[in-house]
């Protein structure tokens, strides 16, 4: 409760404006007062004001004079100066400069005072918003800057190597080598529809509406292994699947096509060639307050180093096998979105493990 | 004049390596073709064979996971001058990005950028043009 209330500071020198402003106001507002600078300055530290209220005359300093000295530091507190008439051409340079936002002429009017800090409020709260909006927008503006130049990168790369081999084959007099072009053709073809379609989730996953439903998790399993039959590294690897799951499950189907989808891609992409006995492993396990989803597998392994950075957008591990760096990225998208979460172990050489944890979304309705 | 000389080609793509390798030789352009795919090992190969390596050109990708192409330029700085003498580096990308072309323009290292699919004859003009300055 005392959350939405506005929260005063008032310094004042002489206590009985502290407790008349305190009896008329403290119903409505979260009042702290003071007579002294230091243990204003103490509050200012420790507590999040909105606004600050400080008399013009006091014996210590001027009611001016504490505000540049607390500006520096608290720039965003409202300040409001209360002055006796003869002050007045002290507070008027005082707005003139910036250093107040209002003042108040003693004797206050309820009224008056009420106004003026509802009014102080509204600009707070309107600058912090704004401050809010820019780190947003900021970070809007740099996944943007980033995603142009990779996107640069992993939608040209292909088609470059596509007219590096059709230049090649132009030249071959060879006819019969020209199926072997074609089929390296085929394969930049489909990375860069890979890309496109991580593209296409992304942006479903960050600005499409959460489509929440009942889920089916063997159906679900079922569908995203099909789409990877065709997979050339899918044949040598066993896969072992275990589906637990008693009662009704809510979530967003989607999401967590992406979640499985990109997992179950990488453990068999990661695969460890010189193994004979490649294995992934999946496990769900459904329970009434969310799903807690495993999948296994034996292959390369990820290196301490690149563990702590593979859910970055565009990070690449490894030299060999690489995506486009953009899998696990939209793994961690979908997971906060689904105020999940994801932890990774891994061995080089052994294997890794993803453990996801999806709460189950319990207001949902069929 | 046409040119025959050495490369080290070093790119992330296997298709890559697959074509140039291709059409180095197929032009005549190049006697030999070494191709790497980590920067890391070129890198140490170039370390460990510095003293025997002939005459070579390096066409370098820019962007690679692990050491990326900038990366490898800073690791070739710290090399043996015996060993940067015999070498000529050419940056081959696929980038349309004008920071990153400000910043081959700006390195010392760096001949010039090639711009993927790799034009032939672009590229033996340049080496010819080297070796009239040499």
């Amino acid at each position: 409760m005392n959350d939405s209330k506005i929260r005063l500071l008032y310094i004042d020198d002489e206590e009985h404006n502290l407790h008349s402003f305190k009896a008329s106001f403290r119903k409505q507002y979260d009042i702290f007062t003071t007579v002294s600078v230091a243990e204003a300055q103490e509050l200012l530290e420790n507590h999040v004001f909105h606004v600050v209220l400080a008399d013009q005359r006091m014996p210590v300093m001027t009611g001016v004079q504490f505000f540049e000295k607390i500006r520096d530091k608290h720039p965003e507190v409202i300040r409001i100066l209360i002055t006796g008439h003869t002050d007045i051409s002290a507070a008027i340079d005082a707005i003139n400069k910036g250093e107040v936002f209002r003042f108040i002429d003693k004797p206050w009017d309820y009224k008056y005072v009420e106004n003026a800090i509802t009014h102080a409020y509204e600009i707070y709260k309107t600058r912090e918003d704004l401050k809010q909006r820019n780190l947003e927008l900021e970070k809007a503006n740099e996944e943007l800057d980033k995603f142009v130049y990779s996107a640069s990168h992993d939608l040209r790369a292909p088609l470059m190597s596509i007219l590096g081999i059709v230049n090649l084959a132009l030249i071959e007099e060879d006819l019969s080598s020209q199926n072997e072009y074609l089929e390296l053709i085929r394969q930049s073809v489909k990375k860069l529809d890979t890309f496109v379609i991580n593209i296409i989730d992304y942006y479903k996953n960050a600005r499409g509406v959460p489509i929440i439903g009942k889920i089916n998790f063997d159906e679900l399993v079922t569908d995203v292994l099909a789409t990877i039959q065709y997979l050339p590294e899918r044949e040598r690897v066993e896969f072992i699947t275990n589906i637990e799951q008693d009662g009704p499950f809510y979530s967003d189907a989607m999401k967590l096509r992406i979640i499985f989808n990109n997992l179950i891609n990488n453990a068999i992409k990661f695969q460890d060639q010189k193994k004979t006995n490649q294995t992934v492993k999946l496990e769900v396990k459904c329970e009434a307050d969310g799903a807690r989803i495993k999948i296994e597998d034996n292959g390369i392994g990820i290196s301490d180093e690149d563990r702590v950075n593979i859910f970055k957008m565009f990070y690449r591990a490894g030299a060999i096998k690489s995506g486009s760096g953009i899998g696990l990225y939209i793994v961690q998208e979908a997971i906060n979105k689904l105020e999940g979460r994801i932890e990774t172990k891994s061995t080089v050489g052994e294997g890794s493990v993803f453990e996801v944890f999806i709460p189950c979304i319990t207001n949902a309705k069929d | 004049m046409r040119i025959s000389t050495n490369f080290i080609l070093i790119d992330d793509s296997s298709f890559d390596l697959f074509i140039y390798e291709k059409l180095l030789i197929k032009c005549g352009i190049a006697s030999t073709v070494r191709k790497y795919f980590s920067a890391k090992d070129a890198h140490r190969w170039l370390r460990e064979n510095g003293p025997t390596l002939p005459e070579t050109v390096i066409l370098l990708d820019l962007q690679m996971p692990d050491m990326n192409g900038f990366e490898f330029i800073e690791a070739y700085h710290l090399l043996d001058d015996s060993i940067k003498s015999k070498v000529d580096i050419f940056m081959l990308s696929s980038t349309i990005d004008s920071r990153d072309i400000e910043r081959v323009k700006s390195n010392p290292y760096i001949l010039d950028l090639l711009s993927k699919p790799l034009d032939i004859e672009i590229l033996h003009d340049k080496l010819v043009a080297l070796k009239l300055k040499d």
